[in-house]
């Protein structure tokens, strides 16, 4: 018996997802040279890093940060950041916190960007932040090579939240898409949620999903009514429109385990439309 | 009946006092401050219909008069809230360069857009290169560079100025005169950018806070402070010169930060209360993201005062054991070799805390100690309040006596 919780233990311990992490190294890249020692931040160092940021990172449950920095003969350095967060999904959390959505998108991890002495790319569980200094004009170059070579020690680069994928097209800001982590539309009860800005004929809106198991969703409808003094006594599967006193009227929909709706679409027909749109999405959800 | 009843209100009260008194007089700064006369002035706003009390400080040498609760904007991107912040009578909003990589103030401009310009205040946060390990600025830190991004924040923020701009992030001394910075600001100042310069400090703050006074460059210092700081009477005494120079104070981590402590504190409003009956706290800029949370944290306007069951409450809660001493000094002669134990344990704070160890240094040799430190004893007989291996610690500590300045600096 001791025999196999030991040989379960070890195995148990070599698949555990933070096992990969300890074990990332960075790489090699000619022509570089890695310089001073490895700093690693913890939850409750992280802010002598980044100092006030740190507390939105911790909203994402990060876990660790890895840096390194990198120097060349020309005197020319890359930081390399390596931010791991509990999960995939937590990654691309904080990664869609500070993406522009205008950016320079690039083939990296799961997404990445590059603009002038800056490469940000999520893959997996990490987020991984490089910024160049005295780089000159071979910046791009240099800081596309070093993304490929972090990327390779990450392991598996896995995918953006496959939910992004329901969202309706039509209207939709490239890249606006957002996970918040907690206190969704500033209610505690909301969790969190995926968001995506819209714009249609001038108008902006934003279209939302909350995931949860039906019980949650339902307690999350019931608590949201309450709130808004919106008294429903028989809280049921169906639409709601809710006058919520800070954002305005939300229309949303409940079906089993999710929870859409819009903001600051006044319009009751491109409502439905959308309501209707994003149920079809989320049906299909790859 | 009823005097019975008075008298047994008194004892009680009595016996509260003396554990308050024995347990938490912190390093020679009292838990709570004695209520005094503070400078301040009441306001009724009138916010979504209802009419609320707000209390107004004057931050110092600026002359700005603020609300004691302002909103730490670096938790949120959700403008309805920031919006209904300053509806419901928040003034100023701080952020900084960073937050969001740059989101935060874009959302910040998106809700003043339209708004009268003297109608709130924004205060952003500027940083430079430094490094991580020693505090101290790098290649890269240049005037050039400080005004890059305080043009950058102007842009996101649709402002032709912000009214106070802190240096970012400071831990040690020799950052706080930092000339390219301070070239920055004067520059700033004369093309109108900044009205005010500030630096903020979360770590080492007594040191940052004594220096920032002393190079007389800043009119406002936004630091840590709150009632876990196992040093709290050190910010405190650093936040009292500083004030006392016209120095306007900003307090942050006094509830929901604080990384070197929970995240939560159990009381919020006792937490605020606590940071704001020092009189040299202007103002506290709490990182709330729920409406709710801007509710409690606005609604301790009504009474600043700290009842009876909110000091116990704190009490308990700073007393939970943690990895510094928390002066309690009921270990005074226990040792029979009468070593100086709180002193000693400071020198271990200093050490592990604040990572200063010259100033460890130079306590443990101003003990004048014996040779042989907690070696002879078969079994250490003190018995800390909250369960140090005392003994333990000193050995541990003493051993700076034997690192040669030189290697301390």
């Amino acid at each position: 018996m001791k025999t196999v919780c030991l040989v379960l233990g070890i195995i148990i311990f070599l698949w555990a997802p933070g096992v990969k992490a300890q074990g990332f190294k960075f790489p090699e890249v000619t022509g570089w040279k890695q310089s001073g020692e490895i700093q690693t931040f913890s939850p409750k160092t992280l802010f002598e890093y980044i100092n006030g940021a740190a507390d939105l990172y911790l909203m994402y449950d990060f876990q660790e940060l890895k840096v390194a920095e990198y120097l060349n003969e020309k005197k020319a350095s890359v930081i390399v950041d390596v931010y791991r967060h509990k999960t995939p999904t937590h990654a691309f959390g904080i990664y869609s916190q500070e993406r522009l959505s205008d950016a320079n998108f690039i083939n990296i991890g799961a997404q990445g960007y590059v603009e002038k002495n800056v490469l940000n790319f999520v893959s997996g569980p990490y987020y991984v932040k490089l910024n160049s200094y005295n780089t000159g004009a071979g910046d791009e170059e240099i800081l596309l090579n070093f993304s490929k070579k972090v990327s390779e020690n990450l392991g598996e680069k896995g995918r953006l939240p496959s939910i992004l994928s329901s969202f309706p097209e039509e209207g939709k800001k490239k890249n606006s898409e957002k996970f918040i982590a907690k206190n969704f539309l500033g209610y505690s009860f909301l969790h969190s949620a995926f968001t995506a800005d819209y714009e249609l004929s001038g108008t902006k809106f934003k279209l939302f999903v909350i995931e949860s198991d039906r019980k949650e969703c339902k307690d999350m409808i019931q608590k949201y009514l309450q709130q808004t003094k919106s008294l429903e006594k028989n809280i049921a599967e169906g639409r709601y429109t809710i006058s919520d006193p800070y954002h305005g009227e939300i229309e949303l929909h409940w079906k089993g385990k999710y929870i859409w709706g819009i903001l600051s679409l006044n319009d009751p027909s491109s409502r439905s439309k959308y309501l209707k749109l994003f149920e079809e999405g989320l049906r299909k959800r790859k | 009946m009823g005097g019975e009843r008075e008298e047994r209100m008194d004892k009680k009260l009595i016996g509260r006092r003396d554990f308050m008194k024995s347990t938490l007089a912190g390093f020679g700064g009292l838990f709570f401050l004695p209520q005094i006369d503070i400078k301040q002035e009441l306001r009724v706003v009138e916010a979504k219909g209802k009419e609320k009390k707000f209390v107004y400080r004057t931050l110092g040498k600026t002359g700005l008069k603020i609300p004691v609760i302002n909103m730490g904007v670096m938790l949120t991107d959700n403008p309805n809230l920031i919006r209904t912040a300053l509806d419901s009578g928040v003034l100023l909003l701080d952020t900084a360069h960073a937050y969001m990589a740059g989101r935060n103030e874009e959302v910040i401009g998106e809700v003043i857009k339209g708004r009268p310009r003297d109608s709130y205040y924004i205060a952003s946060k500027v940083s430079l290169p430094q490094d991580r390990t020693t505090g101290l600025y790098t290649e890269g830190a240049t005037t050039e560079e400080f005004l890059k991004k305080l043009d950058l924040s102007l842009k996101r923020l649709g402002l032709d100025y912000v009214d106070i701009l802190y240096q970012h992030g400071v831990t040690r001394k020799e950052s706080v005169a930092f000339e390219a910075v301070l070239k920055a600001f004067d520059k700033a100042k004369k093309d109108g950018k900044i009205r005010f310069t500030g630096i903020s400090t979360h770590t080492n703050e007594p040191e940052v806070i004594h220096a920032a006074t002393d190079s007389k460059a800043y009119d406002v210092i936004l630091t840590a402070y709150n009632f876990k700081q196992k040093y709290y009477a050190e910010v405190r005494k650093a936040i009292a010169r500083a004030s006392q120079a016209g120095i306007g104070i900003v307090g942050m981590k006094a509830i929901r930060g604080g990384n070197q402590q929970p995240p939560t504190v159990k009381n919020i409003t006792a937490s605020l209360k606590w940071i704001l009956q020092d009189p040299n706290v202007h103002t506290v800029v709490p990182g709330f993201t729920t409406f709710d949370q801007m509710e409690i944290d606005l609604s301790i306007m009504d009474d600043l005062t700290l009842t009876e069951p909110e000091k116990i409450e704190l009490q308990k809660e700073a007393s939970i054991r943690g990895l510094y001493c928390q002066g309690c000094r009921q270990c005074l002669g226990q040792c029979p070799e009468h070593l100086p134990i709180p002193d000693l344990m400071r020198a271990y704070m200093y050490t592990y805390g604040y990572r200063n160890l010259a100033l460890a240094q130079d306590l443990i040799m101003s003990l004048n100690l014996p040779n042989r430190v907690c070696e002879d004893c078969g079994q250490c007989p003190v018995k800390c309040s909250i369960g140090f291996n005392v003994s333990g610690k000193i050995r541990d500590v003493v051993r700076i006596r034997e690192v040669p300045q030189e290697f301390i600096g």
